[in-house]
Order: C-alpha cells, then structure tokens, then sequence
C-alpha cells in the first residue's frame, strides 16, 4: 500500500514537473519587461487576419487601439468593413461592444478574451525569472494564468500560456522594426484555433 | 447684431445643403437611374474604400477594382494593402483571400442575398422598388443621395443604414454603410466604364 502511495506521489510529481524544470531554464534575478507592440497611443495597430477556426478558414482586417493607459480596443472586420466583433480592454475590466449574433457565445469570447489580453497587457506582472541560451524567459501572472515571456537579444519573440506544465497557447511576433511586430501568430495546442496577423 | 443675423443665415444655409426632395423629385430621380440601369449590361470602376471606426485616430483606407455584369455577376477586387477578391455568381459567394479560395452557399442565407442585393444596386443604383428598404431621398448640391434602412432586424443590426450617392447622369458615385454603433464603411468609386465588353473569364475564380 504504502509502495502503491509513493509511486502515485511519484507520478503525480513527474507529471507535474514545472514548465521550467521540464525545459532546463536556469533561475536568474527577477527583471520586469514590457510588451511594447501595442503600446503607441498615437498609432492605428491594423493587421489582416486569418484566421483557422475548428476546420474553417476566414479572413478580416484585424485593428488593435491604445486609448489610455492600460485601455486598449480590439476590433475584428470583414475586408468589406462590417464589424464582426468589437472589445474593450480596461484595466481588470473587458467588456463586448459588438459581437455578431452567431459568434455571441460566452466560452468563445472567453478564448478571444484571453488570447487578447496577452497581446495588449504592456507591463506584465513578472514572478520568476530564467534563462535558456541566449533567451531570456519571464514568469508572468495574467489575470490568474501563469504566462513565460521568451526575450531574444531583449526583444519579445514569443509567449506561451501555460497550464499544468503544458503548453495551451503559443504566442510568436516576428519581423519586429520599431516596436512592431510585423507577423504575430496565435496557435492552441489543445484545440485547433490559430490566428495569424500581418500588419497592414 | 446684423453680424449674428448672418452667422445664424449660413448656419441654416449649411444645414440645409443637405434637403428633402419633394415626390416629384424623388421620382425624376428614380427613372433617370432605372433608365440607365437598363441599359447598364457591364460596368467596371476603381474604387477607394475608407473604414471609420471612432476610436482610430485614422479611417483604414483599403483601395480596389470592380466588375459588373448584366444580370448579377460582380466581384469586388482588394489590391491595396492586401489582395483579396469576393465574387457574388449564381447565389453563390467565391472568396479568394491571396490565394486561399473558398465559396460559401447564399441561397439560403437571407443576409447574403440582401448582402448582395445591396452591392448589385450600390453599382446600378436601381434599388427603388425593393420592399426590404425603408427609402429617403436627399438633394446634396448637384448629387443627389438616397437612405436606405433595412426593415428586418436581423440585417439592421448589420447594416442600420445604406447611403448611396449618385451623380446628375444617375451614376453611383459614393457608398456609405453604416452600422448601428455609428461606425461605417465609405466607397468612393472613379475611373467608371459602362457597357465596356467584359468577358466571363473576368468573373472565374
């Protein structure tokens, strides 16, 4: 019994192994980032979407706004300009200015929501910090969902969502000039949900 | 005092550029349009497209081409700053999003065919007599515009208000699409051929 108790503990602590233990990250002093991709007050952040949705594919004219500080607006149209969704992000605050009515689904907007926030959450809460090679990588806290932020030549390349030391969302910025990310690609590991952005 | 009088004069004067159009107007307008709707079998065109949204501080402006053929063949054609093509053709919608192709069925879909009812008649203007449209008539300088409002609500939470300019020949000059939140899309057309012969392969995806 007491054998059987020890291997499920084992098992579990395998199992559980954290998301830098699993990966060899070396502990470093903790250092604050900020994402600075949408951070312009005075910029239009416009990309054209794709977007592959549990088997179908759709485009639209994806367009990010910073209002104020910690204030941003999402917005998501067709080429030919209708809305299809429109999000505003304040502070703890989000809130659905404009959803069509097939997409007005609460789990759906919780997975659009969260994904969101990550792109505009500009001074993210830092807990731990490692290093990997050359990458610098930041444990971060986002409305209750831990986040490794993934710094290459200190510029952020990628973050990945984490839950029970797997990975759940994948999050890539490439073609950076000028604190923009030219391409920005949203994978989920555990269902088949990717947003690709390219800036206009 | 006579300063105010003035002020207050263009002020009504500026209001007013915009007006009413009387029965008799409304309808001279309408059979200047159907007759040169009837005679329209193709046009082609350029065309600027602006999004406003209120809180950019600048409209998105996306530009184009587009082809229409007697009786309801058009596709829509985005070359800047993306390319992307619709293709409305027999009920059905063909997308061509840089390369990726797709088509999606509107014979059932009741915002589709309104959809498409809309941007046949934004390039012939002919939509007077569509019982789905609530119809306001406006005299603009020399343009005249006319307000369309959907009646059903399931369209109206798309599309709350249709506007279409035309100019003194009956041509669509202008479209604006406005949604409910005040928002809208604005196409401004130019570079307008009629009657050009157009082959079929202009509207293969």
């Amino acid at each position: 019994m007491r054998y059987l108790c020890s291997s499920i503990l084992m098992l579990l602590l395998i199992s559980c192994a954290s998301y830098p233990k699993k990966n060899g990250f070396t502990v470093r002093e903790v250092r604050n980032i900020e994402n600075l991709y949408f951070s312009d007050t005075s910029k239009d952040y416009v990309y054209k979407a794709n977007i592959e949705a549990f088997g179908n594919s759709f485009g639209g004219i994806f367009i990010i706004k910073k209002l104020g500080d910690e204030h941003h607006r999402i917005a998501f149209t067709t080429e030919l300009g209708n809305k299809i969704f429109d999000f505003s992000f304040q502070g703890e605050d989000f809130k659905v200015n404009h959803i069509l009515k097939d997409m007005d689904k609460k789990i759906l907007i919780n997975v659009l929501k969260n994904d969101f926030q990550v792109l505009v959450a500009q001074n993210p809460f830092i807990e731990k910090s490692f290093q990997k090679d050359d990458d610098f990588i930041q444990q971060a806290s986002l409305h209750h969902k831990t986040y490794y932020y993934f710094l290459t030549e200190e510029k952020l390349k990628k973050v990945v969502r984490v839950g029970n030391g797997k990975e759940k969302v994948v999050f890539l910025f490439s073609e950076i000039n000028d604190n923009i990310a030219q391409q920005i690609r949203i994978s989920h590991q555990n269902f088949k949900l990717n947003i690709a952005l390219k800036a206009l | 005092m006579r300063k105010l009088v003035y002020i207050l004069f263009f002020m009504v004067l500026a209001v007013h550029a915009q007006s009413k159009m009387n029965t008799s107007e409304a309808n001279a307008l309408k059979a200047t349009v159907k007759a040169l709707s009837d005679e329209t079998r193709t046009i082609t065109a350029d065309f600027v497209q602006y999004k406003h949204l209120d809180f950019l501080s600048n409209d998105i402006k996306s530009e184009g081409k587009l082809a229409f053929k007697s009786p309801s063949m058009v596709k829509w054609e985005y070359v800047k700053p993306f390319s992307y093509s619709v293709l409305f053709k027999n009920e059905t919608l063909f997308i061509n999003d840089n390369g990726n192709k797709s088509n999606m069925d509107m014979g059932s879909n009741k915002i589709f065919k309104q959809l498409n009812q809309l941007i046949t008649a934004s390039i012939k203007g002919d939509l007077f007599d569509a019982s789905e449209f609530e119809v306001f008539y406006f005299k603009n300088d020399e343009n005249s515009e006319v307000h369309f409002n959907p009646k059903d609500k399931q369209f109206a939470e798309f599309i709350q208000s249709f506007h279409i300019t035309f100019n003194d020949k009956g041509e669509v000059q202008e479209v604006k699409m406005i949604e409910p939140s005040a928002d809208y899309t604005q196409i401004i057309f130019s570079n307008r051929a009629t009657n050009k012969p157009l082959s079929d392969a202009v509207f293969m995806q």
